[in-house]
């Protein structure tokens, strides 16, 4: 330690002192405390005021003195003095940041009809992509029941089908206050039933789901391949639809293309009106940019508006976790993110893009196969080199959507058909043969 | 300690006292109590939070002389729902104390009186001065809410107090409006100057008397004095700005208007300011007329003339609505003045035929 050094001094009279009184009194007396010179032997403490002042001269005077004749005998005496405001340190002001309050009613959902408030047809936005579907839509809240029953809407995750159904409950509602709307999945259908079947009680769910003059069911491709459920919902299917009563379903998938369900299901569901929502154009990306925007009071330029949209591919829903972010920006920091600001909080949003050369995924491969990695290369045939190398071009457009023509010329120049139907062959079978679906698995881990 | 007092005196030194007490947690415990002294000077209650201090004499009977620590905010609440007239009994033993009166006891646990601290008077007193205690309040008073609430800058969070030539006055400012309020005082009076932090002069002033208080000063600390009692605070000794000089000699427009159109229009004006609290004065000569005016994109907007007597030329600044009304309960004529100095140059208010207080803002950027 060096002795001369007042800063150093008083650091060591502190760890002293800290272990021979308690921490109140040492937070209290020691805190704006300081030792300010040391001048012929005398060391000089700044107080911040007489109030310290007497108290160090009545209780800690002794003590002071002991440590400091503990460092050096040099140390004749203490004297305090009041230090003027200038030096002490300013205690940091904090800036005050507005937060406003997250709204509590967006998670607010209806017990009596379980539809979610927040889905309105305000806050839809119409586009190309969709317009069919929102005027069915439309179409079956002016005529419920006569137009197009059932409707039936389908279409990719995070399209918005699920915002729609219930916009139509809600606007349903709202134009026939007395009439009784439901909403639920196809799985809390399936758990009801089976809930009713073991407590005995399968006569009262039939009755509570034919009291609804609007039934809305979301997600029924999950009622692939459970027969008893699916013609529950057949005969409840029957029962509402001859008394008129409008139906709504929605699925990732058309009718036709859902797996496992009984036919005379399959047919009553495409019976009525069958449309779908495909993949948002840009321009309606742009204007699903602005409105979320809008709603949450942010205005974004233009550029930024577009670059969000243009960049994140893919569902709404992502789209709106990008909008999200965005404005729990704007209300940190209380102005909206300008164009570099937004393209570096959408990194980490989008999809890390993996480069691998091809070389890797051969080498990869055939030491998983326990094979020469030339023998990819060759004009072989051998049944033990045909399987890897067909895997190989599996995942290299699988996974890294290598073009075909490109996967044909890196493995020894073969044609593109030829890969794309190895593609195809190794996609059927994963699709049937466990082991091979597992073996891929363990390359894919291999690769990352 | 064994100590009778009356219920009412009792109470009305608790209230007075508990004041002077820490309210903050995180420091020394009895720092938040109020100690009770019995001994040969009689009864007195003390309280400290290091920056002011009390030292409060309370009649009673002392059967047992004694200290005790109790804490501040809770005796408080006991004493301040005392009903009747009557006495009470405060009896110390081991760690609690036992108060009690004809109709019930409670039982009150203490605090460590050892780490409570010794209240500081001034050494070897610099200036020495009496002054009636009402005089210091409402000097006090009328300019300390235009202290800056920030540590930052100490000055500025301080109200000046000083005399000279018969007259003291209290200023205060933070920056960005300033008070000066000023008070002859019958006799001779030496000339001091003295910076007391904001939040220390307004417990302080509230606390004492309307009768004369001897003031001590020194370099550090201040002390102010009354057969009753002492208090005493920390003084703050960076040097004052020189404030005199931003007070503008020359003004370019002149308004005179009644104090209750003044108070009346900047209040329905006031509400269509926008998030800067922004709202203009204009200054119309031809038209006899003071116009105030705001807007805000949210709202809407808003403007409306008052009748006035509007020498100068015309000119509209900005101002932030709740500095203009600030000194509106200060003034006490019907009358009131503003004078500007002109484009991003202070405003000057003050009320006609009242020369001891001087209001003066600064505008805001147009």
């Amino acid at each position: 330690m060096n002795r001369s050094d007042p800063h150093e001094l008083w650091e060591y009279v502190l760890t002293q002192i800290e272990l021979s009184i308690s921490p109140a009194n040492f937070n209290t007396w020691f805190r704006e405390s300081s030792i300010v010179k040391i001048e012929d032997g005398i060391v000089f403490i700044g107080v911040p005021s007489l109030f310290f002042k007497d108290w160090y001269m009545k209780k800690f005077n002794m003590l002071l003195l002991k440590i400091l004749r503990g460092v050096s005998h040099e140390y004749r005496n203490i004297e305090y003095m009041i230090v003027k405001d200038v030096t002490r340190k300013p205690k940091e002001n904090r800036r005050a940041v507005p937060t406003p309050e997250l709204p509590l009613n967006d998670f607010y959902i209806n017990k009596s009809d379980n539809l979610n408030p927040r889905y309105t047809f305000d806050s839809f936005v119409v586009g190309s992509f969709n317009e069919l579907a929102f005027n069915a839509a439309q179409a079956a809240i002016t005529r419920p029941g006569i137009t197009y029953n059932p409707l039936f809407i389908y279409g990719d995750t995070g399209r918005g089908k699920t915002h729609l159904i219930q916009a139509i409950g809600n606007q349903y509602k709202k134009l026939h206050p007395t009439r009784k709307v439901f909403y639920l999945t196809s799985e809390k259908f399936g758990t009801d039933y089976t809930d009713s079947l073991q407590s005995g009680t399968a006569n009262r769910f039939k009755e509570k789901y034919r009291q609804y003059d609007l039934l809305i069911m979301d997600d029924v491709q999950f009622l692939s391949k459970k027969d008893k459920i699916s013609e529950e919902l057949f005969h409840l299917f029957n029962f509402l639809y001859d008394n008129n009563k409008q139906i709504l379903f929605s699925s990732d998938r058309a009718p036709v293309a859902i797996p496992d369900i009984a036919d005379r299901l399959r047919g009553r569901l495409a019976s009525g009106m069958t449309v779908d929502i495909g993949e948002p154009d840009t321009q309606s990306r742009v204007a699903i940019v602005r409105k979320k925007l809008a709603t949450n009071g942010v205005v974004l330029a233009d550029e930024s508006v577009e670059y969000i949209a243009s960049s994140v591919a893919g569902s709404i829903r992502e789209l709106e976790g990008v909008i999200n972010s965005i404005v729990c920006h704007t209300q940190v920091r209380g102005v909206p993110p300008d164009l570099a600001e937004v393209r570096q909080s959408l990194r980490s949003f989008s999809r890390p893009t993996k480069t691998i050369s091809v070389k890797h995924v051969v080498s990869k491969v055939a030491e998983f196969y326990g094979i020469e990695e030339e023998s990819i290369y060759e004009k072989t045939r051998r049944r033990e080199v045909v399987r890897p190398r067909q895997v190989i071009m599996y995942i290299l457009r699988e996974d890294f959507s290598v073009s075909y023509p490109t996967i044909g010329s890196k493995l020894g120049g073969r044609d593109h058909t030829t890969v794309i139907h190895s593609c195809e062959k190794v996609k059927r079978e994963v699709a049937e043969d466990a082991e091979l679906a597992k073996e891929i698995q363990d390359i894919r881990t291999l690769l990352v | 300690m064994i100590i009778i007092l009356e219920k009412k005196e009792f109470s009305e030194a608790v209230a007075r006292v508990a004041r002077f007490a820490e309210r903050r947690s995180a420091t020394l415990p009895v720092l938040a109590g109020i100690a009770i002294v019995a001994g040969d000077d009689g009864i007195k209650l003390r309280a400290t939070n290091l920056e002011t201090g009390i030292d409060f004499k309370v009649v009673g009977t002392i059967k047992e002389p004694g200290v005790v620590a109790l804490p501040a905010s809770t005796l408080r609440e006991i004493t301040g729902s005392f009903s009747g007239t009557g006495t009470i009994t405060l009896e110390h033993g081991g760690e609690t104390v036992i108060i009690s009166s004809p109709a019930g006891r409670s039982q009150l646990k203490t605090l460590s009186y050892e780490d409570f601290p010794t209240l500081p008077f001034p050494e070897a007193s610099a200036a020495k001065f009496t002054l009636p205690g009402s005089a210091l309040r409402t000097l006090v008073l009328t300019v300390a809410p235009c202290a800056s609430p920030s540590t930052v800058r100490p000055e500025l969070g301080s109200v000046l107090l000083s005399a000279e030539g018969g007259v003291v006055k209290a200023v205060a400012t933070d920056s960005f409006r300033l008070a000066e309020k000023k008070m002859p005082i019958a006799g001779t009076i030496t000339p001091f100057s003295i910076l007391i932090p904001a939040k220390n002069a307004i417990d302080i002033v509230q606390t004492l008397p309307d009768t004369d208080v001897e003031v001590l000063v020194d370099e550090h600390q201040c002390a102010f004095s009354w057969p009753n009692g002492i208090v005493t605070t920390r003084l703050v000794t960076v040097p004052y700005p020189d404030y005199a000089q931003i007070i503008p000699k020359a003004f370019v427009s002149e308004a005179t208007l009644l104090r209750k159109d003044f108070e009346a229009a900047l209040k329905r004006t006031s509400v269509f300011s926008d998030s800067f609290q922004k709202v203009r004065i204009g200054f119309v000569g031809e038209d006899k007329r003071v116009v105030f005016s705001a807007r805000n994109s949210d709202i809407g907007e808003s403007s409306e003339g008052v009748p006035a007597s509007v020498t100068g030329e015309s000119i509209e600044l900005s101002f932030n609505h709740r500095y203009l009304s600030a000194p509106i309960p200060l003034i006490t004529t019907e009358n009131l003045s503003l004078s500007s100095a002109g484009i991003g140059r202070p405003l000057v208010i003050k009320g006609i035929g009242d020369n001891t207080l001087l209001y003066l803002v600064m505008p805001m950027n147009q």
